[in-house]
């Protein structure tokens, strides 16, 4: 359960993307960062160092997003490293994912796979979990290659693994 | 007692007699011839009322006065001397009757109630020393059969922990076998089952380079296709 922070930052940037008029734009590419953020050690400790000057880590994140996101997505990166907050980003960014969501009565479906879903493989697979749970759900889709093959989907606390990393751990399962 | 007073009495018979036998004769009591012959003639004068020269011509004369050259009387002592002897003899005997016959017969009984003393005590002690004697031997006895018996129940209770021991002694030893035959089992299982997942990891890891190295895009694609299929028909 994100906290009161996590909420409220969560909350303004919400307000900010809806205020800008591109809330699926920023939710998407602020859903990217994050899960470059969590995956990225190097990337993780430099913003959240606070030892290191603000403006340094801020300009780490001009750099990194310069004509790769909107100016709104690095306006907000920039914003919460500069207030101390670049440790709780990627939980942040999952609360706006939901609040987005529940704006749209829906949930949040994660998906893990090791390369990106078509926009039909999307539809599909949500209109699957619609069929599977009765839950109306955004695909928001996690490139990892740990998984791979197949798609690891993680809907609040159900997950529905059909990963290839699966398939061989029951395999060594089955051979112990 | 009858012979005591035996002995007592004889004592100063014995010395009256040795008086009577060993007395000396009239001149060892200090007379001298002249003085028997002066005695004599004094008395012969007398009865021949004065006349010395009738006494000189009297034939008894000379034969009196020639017993003043002869040996006195070996046996008998002087008149006087028996006299003085018999009353020296009897206030002796008086004295002893009634003084020291009673002081050495006291003496007597005394000494002779002291020995039955000492005797009734010897045997006092003796029957007290085989009074001590029986309860001695009666302890020593009971000593032995007490020491008997600690004997025996400490044997038995040797035999018993013995007995013991060797129960424990063999459980000890079956346990042992049982624990170490787990351990040999169960170390056995480990191995195989370490054998078997080295081998399972080094199979699972080739399949997954194969896996890693084979799967494009494509395939990916058909995989996550297959996903959503497979999501969508586990409905119900």
């Amino acid at each position: 359960m994100a906290n009161s922070t996590v909420t409220s930052y969560a909350e303004a940037l919400f307000a900010i993307a809806a205020a800008e008029g591109d809330l699926s734009g920023v939710e998407e590419e602020l859903f990217q960062f994050a899960q470059a953020f969590r995956s990225n050690d190097e990337l993780s400790s430099t913003l959240a160092d606070q030892s290191a000057p603000v403006s340094g880590r801020q300009q780490v994140v001009e750099d990194l997003l310069n004509g790769k996101a909107s100016t709104t997505t690095t306006a907000l990166v920039s914003m919460m490293v500069g207030a101390g907050r670049a440790a709780e980003l990627p939980d942040i960014v999952d609360a706006l994912v939901e609040r987005s969501a529940a704006s749209r009565n829906k949930d949040v479906a994660t998906v893990r796979s090791v390369v990106d879903l078509t926009a039909d493989q999307k539809d599909r697979l949500a209109t699957a979990i619609n069929t599977r749970t009765g839950k109306a759900v955004e695909i928001k889709v996690v490139i990892d290659p740990t998984v791979l093959g197949g798609a690891v989907t993680q809907i609040g606390d159900e997950i529905i693994d059909g990963s290839v990393r699966r398939r061989l751990n029951q395999l060594r399962e089955s051979f112990r | 007692m009858r012979n005591r007073r035996t002995r007592l009495l004889a004592a100063p018979l014995l010395t009256l007699l040795g008086v009577l036998a060993f007395a000396g004769p009239a001149q060892a009591s200090g007379e001298s011839v002249g003085a028997c012959m002066a005695d004599h003639l004094e008395e012969l004068v007398d009865q021949h009322d004065g006349d010395l020269h009738d006494v000189l011509h009297d034939e008894h004369v000379q034969d009196e006065l020639e017993k003043c050259f002869e040996a006195p009387n070996p046996i008998l002592p002087e008149t006087t001397e028996i006299i003085w002897g018999g009353a020296a003899f009897l206030i002796l005997f008086v004295v002893m009757v009634k003084k020291g016959f009673p002081a050495v017969k006291g003496a007597m009984d005394a000494r002779a109630e002291k020995i039955r003393s000492d005797l009734d005590a010897a045997d006092q002690a003796k029957a007290d020393a085989l009074a001590v004697q029986s309860d001695y031997e009666a302890r020593l006895a009971d000593a032995k059969s007490e020491a008997s018996r600690l004997i025996d129940e400490a044997r038995g209770a040797a035999d018993q922990v013995k007995a013991d021991l060797m129960v424990r002694h063999e459980t000890e030893m079956a346990e042992q076998r049982e624990r170490a035959a787990a351990e040999i089992e169960s170390a056995r299982t480990q191995a195989i089952a370490d054998l078997r997942a080295e081998v399972t990891d080094i199979a699972l890891g080739a399949a997954e380079r194969v896996v890693q190295s084979s799967l494009d895009a494509e395939v990916q694609g058909r995989l996550i296709d297959a996903y959503i299929d497979e999501v969508a028909g586990t409905n119900g």
